[in-house]
């Protein structure tokens, strides 16, 4: 168990520092001069272009500027904004919390709504309940988020007036953002839940507990059910990066706060410190929930466990 | 079965319980909104103007969606029109521009201009506190005149506005001379623009370059708070008692705050603006505004911006459009008419001259001039020697007549519509375009040179905007003179028009001005933008100043 802790966090570790070198390169090759978007065109002067970027470090070589950021950046320093010198660090934390209650949400949205769908399908295989479920599911993963998020706004606040539209204060306006994204997750483990459950139910021991007279419920809820998660569980994972990406849209079309609103800003304005800060904020996090899928594992199937 | 059966139950009450929830909560809102609202007394008949200010109603707090987030709340700095709304709250100028585009008193109550027209002498008011207690007087307009000029405030706008000037002298503590490097006709009427609004000299100095996120100035509301990309509050300022003469109300504000709330997506905008979460919201897109004038409980306002209009500005740099007969085919061969009304509906105004009807000097005589004439185009390439090939398009000496159009704006107004419109009418005379959208205007465009034709807008009060556009001395790093226009003629109308104080003739310098840049065919005006507000009906005394920019001194909410 130690061992297998130490393995992931060392690998984690190593995810970290290689981002940290990917957004820097990436944004580096990106075409487009940051120096010429933050002065007016009608008045900056060659000088003034100059200046600026000497100001800003962008004429010294590539390696020097890359170990400058990455020591600052380890550090703790995320800079500051090109557009309102607002610090980077403070801001993309202040900001969090909005995207995290977002993608918490939308993640329980998807897993529950996901789960519970994927065993019915699994259960009701090629009846009804079967084809309705893989269409909506199908339906959830292929509606682009921002035209299901303007359909919901449509009905639940314009006809309906349950919810507000927009903003990010209260459970409230959680509701339609945290739906819209669930929606498109949900869709992804319907389709994963139902196929692994299919898998287990035809394994031979729940052959063998059905033989044994236990009831068809607890066959499928209490261990059909726990087999069939593993898989589930690392969707989930690997959807909080969707989710966090998705956030971005839907940030913007909720007019919630939130981190993902700041990047989009930020990649509009060219302010680069800001776009490296919250890429490599985001990808710090993703690794750690990964981190965290990977242990869980140990906790849901013993057979993990022992194998380290 | 009998699982089936369960579960299916167990379904239904879930989704019972559901929608009990929900229409719980619906009514619940809707309760907690009626028992909300103080009894409807003080309200007077929304659709008359507030004849009398007294009795418009006082309080309440108006929520107004704006399409994008201010930069920075620091008039002298900020980059962008929307910053605009905000400052107008926060801030005054030394002057106003009225309606008709005269220029009236403000936080200055009279002018002199010296003989040699070079310097201004303005007496100030006395009785005017920034929101932080310093007191305004002629060291602040001083402190914030020179603020402008120091490289280090890194001012973009304001500084182009205040171009000529050099220095100030305080005559007294209320007298305030401003010194002009060269006559400027329009620098009076520039001081009206909120970008040279008055900041309190101490907050600036104490908040340095995070100004623009605590703004202090003397205007009738008061900077409460500003959550990123969600929000900025405003709130009464109960001192105030010196507003301008283009509102009603020149005390303190009728509302208790103001709300900016920051809404990019436009259906949600709209939305938020429907389900009465906002009473108004700002830039309603043409195919909503037709359905949102069936809608009762909505009132549309709508008022064209100043300035140059959308236009498309040939790159004289380029052959062959250095050739007045190849601009003069592109003029014919565009339909500028059956573009703006399939993409704005009849919402937006055709542009006909290169500034827009509301400028000092707007020539009237350009509307209907030149209209779609695809005969005429295509004799005008012949004439020039680009003949029609095999498949349609012309070549001369073996190259294909291509025009690379560039726009920098992602579709803003659908800008990029009328690209995509344009490429397809100009196949019909045999032009392939290119078209190409980037936001890195600067350097793929302007440092390259690389467009035959560019798309852009100005908001401007005085048609000396022209100068920056197409005057042949505009020679900065990118941009400036975007048309590429080398006239003496022309300049030496920019030149007179600049210095000229009779206004009259400046009146006929620049229908002289317009006439020629139509004439010479250095571009193809398209519309004018309209900025165009969706409001609840009971909010009532918006007002608009010159430039198009909402003002909110006479706005009250009835019930």
């Amino acid at each position: 168990m130690t061992k297998l802790i130490l393995v992931r966090l060392s690998t984690s570790l190593l995810v970290i520092l290689g981002s940290l070198v990917l957004v820097f390169i990436i944004i580096y090759l990106l075409p487009g001069d940051p120096v010429l978007q933050m002065l007016d065109p009608n008045t900056a002067t060659p000088e003034d272009i100059a200046n600026l970027r000497h100001q800003l470090g962008l004429d010294k070589s590539f390696v020097s500027q890359f170990l400058t950021y990455a020591n600052q950046m380890l550090h703790g320093d995320f800079g500051k904004s090109i557009l309102n010198s607002e610090p980077v660090l403070p801001k993309i934390i202040k900001h969090f919390p909005d995207t995290l209650a977002l993608t918490l949400a939308s993640s329980l949205i998807s897993a529950a709504v996901g789960i519970f769908l994927g065993v019915l399908s699994a259960i009701h295989r090629n009846s009804w309940i079967d084809i309705v479920t893989r269409i909506v599911g199908l339906f959830g993963i292929s509606m682009p988020s921002f035209w299901s998020g303007i359909l919901l706004i449509l009905i639940f606040s314009v006809h309906f007036g349950w919810f507000p539209a927009m903003g990010s204060d209260g459970w409230k306006t959680l509701v339609l953002p945290a739906f819209t994204l669930g929606i498109v997750g949900s869709g992804f483990i319907v389709r994963m839940v139902r196929n692994s459950m299919l898998e287990v139910i035809n394994e031979q021991f729940i052959l063998t507990l059905r033989s044994k007279g236990l009831s068809e419920r607890l066959v499928m809820y209490r261990h059909a059910l726990r087999n069939a998660l593993i898989p589930a569980i690392t969707m989930i994972g690997v959807l909080v990066g969707e989710l966090m990406a998705g956030a971005v849209v839907i940030e913007t079309v909720f007019s919630r706060q939130g981190i993902g609103r700041i990047v989009s800003d930020a990649l509009m304005a060219k302010d680069l410190p800001v776009v490296q800060g919250v890429v490599f904020f985001s990808a710090i996090i993703y690794v750690l929930v990964n981190l965290l899928v990977d242990l869980s594992y140990s906790v849901i199937d013993p057979r993990v466990r022992r194998a380290h | 079965m009998n699982k089936k059966m369960r579960l299916w139950n167990k379904l239904t009450l879930i989704s019972l319980a559901l929608i009990l929830v929900l229409t719980a909560c619906a009514s619940n809102t809707k309760k907690e909104e009626a028992s909300k609202a103080p009894p409807a007394s003080v309200a007077p008949s929304p659709s008359e103007k507030a004849e009398e200010p007294e009795e418009a109603a006082k309080g309440g707090e108006l929520t107004y969606a704006l399409a994008t987030s201010p930069d920075l709340l620091d008039p002298h700095v900020s980059r962008v029109a929307v910053s605009v709304r905000v400052l107008r709250t926060i801030y005054d100028s030394l002057v106003v521009q009225d309606a008709d585009g005269s220029i009236k008193p403000w936080l200055a109550t009279e002018w002199e201009l010296a003989p040699d027209s070079k310097s201004y002498t303005f007496k100030l008011r006395k009785d005017v506190k920034f929101h932080d207690g310093t007191p305004f007087n002629a060291e602040a307009v001083k402190y914030n005149f020179d603020r402008i000029l120091d490289p280090t405030t890194k001012a973009a706008n304001a500084a182009a506005l205040i171009r000529p000037y050099v220095s100030s002298d305080i005559i007294d503590e209320f007298t305030i001379k401003l010194n002009l490097a060269t006559p400027s006709a329009d620098f009076l009427g520039n001081l009206s623009q909120a970008l040279v609004g008055i900041v309190s000299p101490t907050a600036a100095k104490k908040f340095g370059d995070q100004f623009g996120r605590n703004p202090v100035g003397s205007g009738p509301f008061k900077f409460v708070k500003w959550d990123d990309n969600a929000q900025i509050n405003v709130e009464r300022n109960p001192d105030y008692n010196w507003g301008p003469s283009n509102v009603d109300n020149k005390s303190a504000a009728n509302l208790d705050t103001i709300s900016f709330k920051i809404i990019p997506e436009e259906a949600t905008r709209l939305g938020s603006v429907q389900s009465n979460q906002v009473q108004a919201a700002e830039s309603i897109p043409p195919q909503n505004i037709l359905s949102l004038k069936k809608e009762d409980k909505l009132q549309l306002l709508q008022v064209n911006t100043n300035g140059l209009p959308y236009t498309l500005f040939i790159n004289q740099r380029k052959k062959p459009w250095n050739e007045l007969k190849a601009r003069q085919a592109l003029q014919y061969g565009i339909d500028v008419t059956t573009i703006v009304q399939t993409l704005y509906l009849g919402t937006y105004e055709q542009a006909w001259s290169p500034i827009s009807p509301g400028l000092l000097g707007y020539d009237k005589s350009l509307e209907n001039g030149i209209k779609l004439d695809i005969d005429k185009a295509n004799s005008l390439l012949d004439e020039i020697g680009w003949v029609k090939g095999k498949d349609g398009l012309r070549e001369k000496d073996g190259k294909k007549l291509t025009l690379h159009y560039v726009d920098s704006s992602p579709n803003r107004e659908k800008r990029n519509d009328i690209a995509a419109i344009v490429q397809q009418q100009l196949k019909k005379i045999g032009i392939t375009v290119e078209v190409e959208i980037t936001k890195d205007v600067l350097n793929s465009v302007f440092v390259k040179d690389g467009y035959d034709i560019f798309g852009n807008s100005q908001t401007n009060s005085d048609p000396n905007a022209l100068f920056a556009f197409y005057h042949s001395l505009v020679k900065i790093v990118g941009g400036g003179n975007i048309p590429g226009v080398l006239d003496p003629e022309l300049d030496d109308l920019l030149n007179k028009g600049a210095v000229e104080q009779d206004n009259t003739k400046r009146v006929e310098i620049y229908k002289q001005a317009q006439q020629l840049i139509i004439n010479k065919a250095y571009i193809i005006p398209i519309y004018v933008f309209p900025y165009t507000v969706a409001a609840s009906k009971t909010v009532t005394g918006l007002k608009f100043d010159a430039l198009g920019y909402p003002l909110f001194n006479d706005v009250s909410i009835t019930k």
